[in-house]
């Protein structure tokens, strides 16, 4: 009973330490447990590689840094997808401290793939008033950002000669940290304008999208981390990409600190009801 | 073992311990790190809302354009919202505080009108749909399964909910088999949270490890 009493009064920051130290480890020497992809990333991967060279993918950078690590590889990854394939990637937000973040993606990817601005990736950029956006981008896009994030007028843009309006764009990817976010493209971009919509979350806000997942409004689903991991695996796998996947080298810190937690959830529990059943 | 010599890194670095210092106890340097984090994000979101909203759609075309780019009609359609805006400024002035009524009520209006029926189909008539109604439900049997059970949770935790009779017989039966959906609901939801809040610890770890340490990749 001593023992229980103990674990029940252990030190926090012992805890932190312990959880600090399995976390590390595996960074700097990886175990290799490896990551399998499940059906809802298998999903959104299927929908965009089955799209006709040519075509254009939208991507709403909706995420700020702090969410940084769980959604820029899907950024990433969905990007160096679509490039592999000769498809090109229209950016835009929700989120004005997302702009910096998608910047740093239309820098440093496409050249990756040997793709020039304007004629396969464009950045619009972020416009306040979220259903306003999405609404006036699905009559013209041209009336809500008449120039890129970068101040190009878009009829200079020579990709965007062919996309004019959402109808133009077989699918949305909205990359999520909350909201505004993936539910605005469903309520608007879907239901008036019927676009395809994938979802890249935050763990946090994903058990919420599984309903939308389970209705068909979601083409495909990226939860947190590990769904990052799963489509930087599935772009690897079919040779599109050789770069480094961040989401993926996190994975078996990820499952050593869920094990801890595991753990330390069952051990607390039974010294709880030990000590109270003696205590009763 | 390579030491960034970027020094935005190391202000990085630095400034991630002193937030991970509050993990031993409240101490200067944590609450430094804080209020520099909240200032920097107030003062990065309305500088980029200046220059990617207010002054390109509002600011530059009513102000600095001439009428030979922008038309006079257009000048004075954007004078609404300009007023409007600055109606929400009136909330610190006691005298004509009311005034921020109006951009309140054209918003509420705009926005209930805009979102009501798209709601209305996206989250209601959609997910009645699909709570049964799945794509693929008569094409394996696992998807069926599945499509039965998620039916069955839905229709029992709205009996959770339900107050107008007494939870006895059959109703208690449906209430109590709601709560147990509503608990895996909640274990997953939490268990999705754990995962988040260790991403962002591994981010940062690997952040300190690799673009400052120079140890991982």
């Amino acid at each position: 009973m001593k023992f229980f009493q103990y674990l029940l009064k252990i030190d926090r920051r012992i805890i932190y330490i312990v959880m600090g130290i399995l976390v590390m480890l595996p960074l700097i020497k990886p175990l290799g447990l490896g990551v399998t992809s499940g059906p809802r990333a298998t999903a959104l991967f299927d929908a965009i590689d089955a799209l006709p060279a040519g075509k254009t993918i939208l991507i709403s950078v909706d995420f700020d840094p702090s969410s940084m690590p769980e959604l820029y590889p899907m950024l990433a990854g969905v990007m160096r997808h679509a490039f592999a394939k000769d498809l090109k990637v229209l950016l835009c937000g929700l989120w004005v401290t997302g702009v910096g973040l998608a910047d740093k993606a239309v820098t440093e990817i496409p050249p990756e793939y040997g793709k020039k601005y304007g004629e396969d990736v464009v950045y619009l950029g972020w416009k306040a008033g979220v259903d306003a956006v999405i609404l006036g981008m699905g009559e013209n896009i041209k009336n809500v950002f008449p120039a890129d994030y970068q101040g190009h007028p878009l009829d200079s843009l020579p990709m965007m000669r062919e996309v004019q309006r959402l109808r133009d764009i077989p699918i949305a990817f909205a990359i999520s940290a909350g909201t505004p976010g993936y539910q605005d493209w469903l309520l608007f971009a879907q239901s008036r304008y019927g676009m395809k919509v994938g979802a890249g979350l935050t763990a946090v806000s994903a058990a919420d999208a599984y309903p939308y997942l389970q209705s068909g409004q979601l083409t495909g689903l990226l939860a947190g981390m590990k769904g990052g991991a799963e489509y930087e695996v599935m772009v690897q796998k079919k040779g599109y990409s050789r770069a480094y996947m961040p989401a993926v080298a996190a994975m078996d810190s990820q499952s050593l600190a869920h094990v801890v937690i595991m753990i330390l959830v069952i051990v607390g529990n039974i010294a709880y009801f030990a000590t109270r059943k003696r205590g009763a | 073992m390579h030491l960034s010599n970027s020094i935005l890194t190391w202000i990085a670095a630095i400034l991630t311990i002193g937030i991970f210092s509050f993990l031993w106890k409240d101490n200067p340097f944590y609450k430094f790190c804080e209020h520099l984090f909240v200032g920097v994000s107030v003062g990065y979101s309305i500088s980029l809302t200046w220059y990617n909203a207010v002054y390109p759609d509002l600011f530059n075309p009513l102000f600095l354009q001439p009428f030979s780019a922008v038309s006079l009609g257009r000048k004075l359609l954007l004078v609404i919202p300009l007023i409007l805006g600055l109606c929400y400024f009136c909330r610190f002035i006691p005298k004509v505080s009311w005034l921020i009524r109006f951009p309140m009520a054209f918003v509420l209006g705009w926005a209930s009108g805009v979102a009501i029926p798209a709601y209305f189909q996206t989250n209601i008539l959609k997910q009645m749909q699909g709570t049964f109604l799945t794509p693929g439900i008569f094409s394996r049997w696992d998807v069926l399964l599945w499509a039965i059970i998620s039916f069955i949770g839905v229709i029992c935790s709205v009996f959770y909910f339900f107050f107008s009779k007494e939870h006895k017989g059959a109703l208690k039966v449906a209430s109590e088999t709601g709560i147990v959906f509503l608990m895996v609901g909640f274990g997953a939801s939490f268990g999705y949270t754990v995962m988040a809040r260790m991403s962002l610890l591994i981010g940062r770890f690997q952040f300190i490890l690799g673009d400052w340490l120079g140890v991982i990749k």
